[in-house]
Order: structure tokens, then sequence, then C-alpha cells
């Protein structure tokens, strides 16, 4: 079916040209000229202005028009799109499409493409005045091109991830809980822009190292940080193209998800073949980024001259492991069996014990999502594992035990507390990660002080600069005591929810 | 001879901590128009969802003319149209706007003219040009109604269409439904409002707490109760008849302006020697009437509860 036959995408355009897009389109312009008649000022008057050159001005002046567009297009496409996917659930249309012989790739791309008209027509507005810009700076058209690339990946990617926010939320602005991560992640990732995974999933080196002038950025380390390729095992890959790359990748399995639960809405948003296939994709890269700055000897071998110029390289690996731990908790919790759906499939293959329960919980996808952690990260040390094989093993076994901790504490709130989980969630995630870190600080005595080690990832964290290793071993057990604990809760829970539902004897 | 449409085979529906629907057998032939009655709570909208495959069933299986629902959704979505118990539309389209949204996604060839049919037969022409969020509630019900006449479906499932419409209102809906059962569709229809039901349904199926304590044709119910609720109305000697009455064994008699209102154990034929003995003891009877066949009559010998 052609996208203007589709009847979710043209009844999408109808409702957004019906709402008015004129004066949306007028405020597109007005941001957009006002830049560009900064740029016709400083070319009619160039000394009153501090810019050193025509291109100079250009860059500043084209880069907030796509920092408006980014905005208006990413994040008020996303904001549109899960918001008319939960108002239509909201109003049973959803449902109405779905009984209609139209496929569920169909509908997903109606409402991916369709709901947010009104900003694609504002980013145009946007972009055709950055053109201008950029022709009457004299910049290289590439960079237009580039850049408008990006962002039209970065917005489709999004409206993908809007589509999962509005079928899986009630409410359409719990939808940017899915974008808190990557924010949370891209702070700490502007230490090292040019290895970590999110600058490229997120558009952020590509439209940076689009701006970057190759004649200044010699002497200029911070310049330096963004104008280079990044290398996949040291092989330099061009940043636009990792990026798209990654988006697509990862927008093929985002789209699996949305329409597999448009055709059912009881299946989970991502199978466990999924969560592990996008797992290892994204520890892969991720450890590929920083392949080049040990070359597998990490502890043993200088971090690479590159890196030494932007800063030191130590934090890196607790920052990647800091990432894998978000990264695991978001699919974990998305791969994770919503109890209802265990309890049915019981009643339908008679089978009400622990032995459905495992099949279909998370907690074993946290045991093989730790083991493809442990295994991409090993690449570091391959050759100094003899120096440094204790500090790998503990961040090992502390990521699994925090991600089974996660798994176990998530189902657990599920059986235990239902539509309240959430809230119960966030209050065991910190008491177990948080509030140590609190009673070290409040009590002053060294040995209370240590108890923050105590949170899951402190110790990996820690691991290889610690001389204390026996401690760390210790809270290592302590933890396991931790899981033990909590696995004897998540089964009685189970068992619980299990035990009333008598198996139906199946059909003759 | 009777050929089955919709056939519900030992449907189980679960929701956390409540059996929704359980083990629930229902066969609706061509051309029948049934009535799912049951008191609020009762599974009727949930057996409605899960035959239309928005409910996921526990177990048990949905066939329309032979395709298995689970099996062959997509030969099920083009037999089946479904009308919820509340109005999914398009606040900011207009009614044509709407159907043709519909028309679209069902594929539906020469879509004006069916537009067009749909917009008549639900007495919606005037209102084309309409925006759907100026339409009254009613209107709101018979666009909903039109939209799922569309595509021309076999079987019908219309879930409580009459709630939340005036006097007025329901009995257009009454005629329209009426109009639909002539044509010869297929229909189930739920509702808690008996009288919404009574005159067009000839078959019922009773549910109670998500089980069906009985189905089957409205005679077919009538001839099941035992306790059948009768009317009498006579020109004079009401006393005799009174007498008459009560040496008969009847119970709940309650006498009426040149009338009387009981309730007789006895069957057919036994009824019919009753009006004969009042006749040829001289008693002028001007109305003689079962309401055995009444859809309320048969409900309340079901043994289920709290109907309005």
């Amino acid at each position: 079916m052609n996208l203007t036959d589709n009847p979710i995408f043209l009844t999408q355009k109808r409702l957004t040209h019906r709402a008015g897009v004129l004066a949306a389109a007028l405020i597109a312009a007005l941001v957009g000229l006002s830049l560009l008649s900064g740029l016709i000022a400083y070319l009619a008057a160039p000394h009153d202005f501090d810019f050193h050159s025509p291109q100079e001005a250009g860059k500043l002046f084209y880069g907030w028009t796509i920092g408006v567009e980014i905005l208006v297009l990413v994040l008020g496409g996303f904001s549109k799109i899960s918001r008319v996917l939960a108002d239509d659930r909201k109003a049973g249309l959803w449902d109405s499409n779905r009984l209609t012989p139209l496929k569920p790739a169909e509908i997903v791309v109606g409402y991916w493409l369709g709901s947010a008209l009104r900003e694609v027509y504002m980013g145009a507005v946007l972009a055709g005045i950055g053109l201008v810009i950029v022709i009457l700076a004299k910049l290289p058209i590439t960079l237009w091109l580039g850049t408008q690339v990006l962002i039209l990946g970065t917005m489709l990617f999004f409206g993908l991830l809007a589509l999962l926010a509005g079928m899986a939320f009630q409410r359409p602005q719990s939808g940017l809980v899915l974008l808190l991560p990557l924010f949370f992640l891209q702070m700490f990732s502007f230490t090292f822009p040019r290895f970590t995974i999110v600058n490229f999933l997120l558009p952020i080196y590509g439209i940076a190292n689009l701006f970057q002038d190759p004649a200044n950025h010699v002497h200029d380390y911070s310049s330096q940080a963004w104008s280079r390729w990044p290398e996949i095992f040291t092989l330099p890959v061009p940043p636009i193209a990792l990026s798209l790359g990654l988006q697509f990748v990862v927008g093929i399995f985002i789209w699996r998800a949305a329409a597999r639960k448009t055709a059912n809405p009881f299946q989970p948003l991502l199978l466990r073949w999924e969560a592990v296939a996008i797992f290892s994709l994204l520890v892969v890269v991720q450890q590929a980024l920083i392949w080049g700055l040990w070359h597998g000897g990490f502890g043993i071998t200088p971090d690479s001259p590159s890196l030494r110029n932007e800063t030191d390289g130590a934090p890196m690996l607790s920052l990647v492991h800091g990432g894998t731990i978000l990264v695991g908790v978001l699919i974990l919790a998305f791969a994770s069996p919503l109890p209802e759906r265990v309890r049915v499939e019981a009643l339908r293959t008679g089978l009400g014990n622990l032995r459905l329960v495992f099949s279909h919980s998370a907690v074993w996808l946290a045991v093989a999502l730790s083991g493809i952690a442990a295994v991409a990260s090993a690449t570091q040390f391959i050759f100094s594992f003899k120096a440094h094989g204790t500090a790998w093993a503990l961040a090992a076994v502390n990521l699994l035990l925090f991600l089974l901790m996660f798994a176990l504490v998530l189902e657990y709130c599920r059986l235990r507390f239902k539509r309240r989980a959430l809230g119960f969630v966030v209050l065991c995630l910190f008491v177990l990660c948080i509030l140590p870190f609190i009673l070290a600080g409040v009590f002053s005595n060294e040995a209370i002080a240590k108890l923050s080690f105590l949170a899951p990832g402190t110790v990996a964290l820690a691991g290889s600069g610690s001389n204390d290793l026996n401690f760390l071993v210790g809270c290592t057990f302590a933890q396991f005591g931790v899981v033990a604990l909590l696995f004897i809760a998540w089964q009685r829970q189970w068992r619980w929810l299990l035990a009333p539902a008598a198996p139906v004897p199946p059909e003759k | 001879m009777s050929h089955p449409v919709l056939t519900i085979e030992r449907l189980r529906v679960d929701f956390p901590g409540v059996v929704a629907v359980d083990d629930l057998s229902l066969t609706v032939d061509a051309g029948d128009v049934c009535g799912l009655i049951g008191p609020n709570g009762a599974g009727k909208t949930t057996t409605m969802r899960a035959v239309s495959g928005l409910q996921e069933c526990t177990r048990g299986t949905v066939k329309i003319d032979g395709h298995d629902l689970m099996r062959d959704p997509d030969q099920l979505k083009r037999r089946l149209g479904f009308m919820p118990d509340f109005c999914p539309i398009y606040d900011q389209l207009t009614t044509t706007e709407f159907l043709d949204h519909f028309a679209r996604a069902y594929a539906v060839p020469d879509r004006p003219k069916r537009i067009g049919e749909c917009l008549e037969l639900t007495w919606l022409t005037e209102k084309r040009d309409a925006l759907c969020e100026e339409l009254s509630r009613g209107m709101k019900q018979r666009l909903v109604l039109a939209k799922t006449l569309l595509p021309d479906p076999q079987v019908l499932l219309l879930d409580e269409p009459a709630s939340g419409l005036d006097p007025l209102g329901r009995i257009e809906l009454r005629k329209l439904l009426l109009q639909l059962h002539e044509v010869g569709k297929t229909v189930l229809i739920s509702s808690h409002i008996l009288t919404e039901l009574s005159g067009f349904c000839n078959k019922a199926a009773i549910m109670e707490r998500g089980r069906l304590v009985m189905s089957g044709t409205i005679a077919e119910l009538g001839r099941t109760m035992h306790g059948r609720r009768m009317s009498l109305k006579w020109r004079e000697a009401g006393d005799r008849a009174l007498h008459i009455l009560k040496a008969a064994g009847v119970k709940n008699l309650e006498t009426v302006a040149q009338g009387a209102t009981f309730e007789f154990d006895g069957g057919a034929e036994a009824l019919d020697g009753l009006l004969k003995t009042l006749v040829v003891e001289g008693v002028r009877v001007t109305e003689w009437r079962g309401s055995g066949d009444d859809l309320e009559q048969i409900f309340l010998h079901s043994g289920a509860k709290e109907l309005m």
C-alpha cells in the first residue's frame, strides 16, 4: 500500500491540516529568518561583528537553525507521535484500526509518518532557511546535506521510539522516560566524544564533526576530539555512516516490536533473542569503539596518543560499565514478562510450576546479558589478563549481580504490588544503589563509609584501582546474599500467583 | 436448515484474580439475532471482545463461517463487524471523512457510493459534512454503526449499542436493528436492558458471572420455564374467575382493574385447560396473554440477577 493510500496516514494528515499548520510554519519561518537576517547583517557590515570569516558566522547561525530544527523534529515529533498514539488507544481508535484488514506494518507506518506532520512542515521550513544560510556563508553544501540526513535519520529513529512509548504507556508524557537514559549517558560521554556509542546513536558526534574545520584543529585539542573519525577495531568509519547504521539496525528491532505489539498487544515489547541481539550489538560496538585505546592490553599498554591529547583514558571502562548497566536494565524491563501473561500460559498449558516461570522470566536473560557484556569487555584485557584479570572478573560478577537484582526486584514488585509496581521498583533501586552512598556520606566512620561499596556496580567501578581486594570480594559475596534473598522472595511470589490458577485440562 | 455462522466453543478469558468468561459455548445461525443478556459484570463485553479478537482468550475457539479466529484472523476481520460499547471516533473529521478512513482500511470498492449508502441507512445523510464532535451521542452511535456496516460484514457484534441513548435514540436504533434483521444479517447483540432486545431477537443467551446460564431460541427458552407469568382480563364474572384461578393453584395472584396476573406452574396443556374452564364457567375473557416469550420473563427464570 502506498503511503498516500494509507488511511491512517491520510487521517493524520487531515487532522493536522484541520488543526492548522500555517501558524506553526510561520513561527518556524520567523525563527529561521531571524537567524538568516543575523548573517545578512554580518555580511553587510562585517566589522561590527567578532567573526573572523563569513564561514564562521555562517556556522554559528546555521548551528542555531539546526538546533531549533532538532528540537522541533526530534523532541517535538517524539512527543506528538507518542501523544497521538496514546490518545487513540484511549479512545479505542487503535483497536478499531487493528480490527480492519490493514497489516500491522501499515498501521505502524501510518502513525509513524503521519502523526508529526506539523513538525515536519516546520522542520522543512527551517531546513530551507538553513540551506540559504549555508549558501550565503559559502559553506560546503555537504555540511547542509550531512546535517539534514542525520537529523532526518534521528527524527525517524525517535519516531519509532515514540511509537513504543505510545503503545507501552497510558500517559503520553511517560514516554519521555525512554529518552532520559540516553540524555543521562550523553552528559558523561562528552568527555570521550569519539569513544562512546551514545554520541553516535544520537547524531551529536556526526553533526559536530561536520562543523569542524580541518585546517584549525591541528593545535586545538578540544576541537580535535570532535574532528576525527571514530574507529571500529581501529578501522576508521565516517561518523554519519556509523550514526545512520546504528540507528537503522536498532530501528529495525524497534520497528519489529511496534509491529508485533500492533498485531497482538499482549506480546512483550522485546522477544528474548531480540533482547540478546540488541544488547550484543550495542555492547560489541561500544567495545570496538574503545579497542584502539589499549589494543587488548588495558593497564599495561599506554593509552592511545590520540586519547592522551583529549583526556586520560582510565575512567573510560567505568563509564562503559555504567552505560552497560543502564542499557541492560532498560532491555530487561522491556523483555520482562507481565505476570498475568505467565498465569494465562500456565492455565493454557496446565503447567503451573516454576519451570514455566523460568522459561518466561527475565532472570535468565539477565544472566545471558551479563555473559555477553563480560565477554565483550574481556577484549580489553586479552593481553593483560594476568595483571588485571581480577578487576575484570569483579566487574563481570558485579554486573551479573546487579542485573539479577534488577530482574528479580522488577518481577517481584510486579507480582506483589501490581499497578503500584513502578514506585516500589524505584524504592528498591534507591535502597540498593543510593542509600549506601547516603549512609556513607552521613557517617564519618570509615567502616560505615565503605557501605557505599555495597551499591551494585560500585565494586566494579572501583575494582581496577582499589588495593583492598579482599574487601571488594567480601562486598561481592554480600551482594550474592542479597540476590539469594531476592530469589527466595521472587520464587514465593510466583508460586503464590500460580497456585490458585487451577490448570484447565487440555481439550480432548 | 440452520447454518451456523458464529460458533464459540469452550471460551475462557482470565483477568487478574477473576475468570471473566468461563467455558462459554454458543452457536448463532445465519440470519439469527441473538441477544447476549446479563447483568453488569456478567462477561458480555469480554465475550464480545474475545470474539472480535481484541481480547486474548485463555482457551477455546471462535469460528466465523468455519474460519478459526486464531488461525485465520484476516478472514475474520473481513467477515466480522464489531461495534464497541463506546464511540471510537476522530472528533475532528467529518462523518464522510471518518467513514472514508475505514472504507480505505477495508478496501471497500466504490467508496463514495458505499459511504452514501451507510450514511443513508443510519439516517446521517444530512450530517455528511458535519464534524464528528458536533454530533449528538445517538448520532455518534449511529455513525459507529455505519462504520461497522461499511464492509458489509457477515456477522455483527453490537456491544450495548443503546447505552447512553435517550428514548428517541433508542427507538431509532431499534428500527435500524430491525432493518438489519430483515436484510438477513447475523447479529450478536449484548445488553442489560431487556426492553432494547425484545421484539427482534429470535435467540437469547443469558450470562452471569462469566458463565452461560442458558441459551436457545426465545420459544425454546419459553418452554423451559415452569412458573410462567400470565395476564388475564375479563368483562364480567371476575369473582368466578378469581375463584377458578385459586382453585387451579396459581401463584402470586394479583388483581388489577377487570383482570389479574398470576404465575402458573403447569405446562402448555394445563394452561389450555385452565382457559377452557374459565370460558366454560362463564367468564367472558377479553385478554389471555402469556409473557413466556418475553426476554424479561426468560431472564427472571434463568436465575440471573441485577438486571434493569
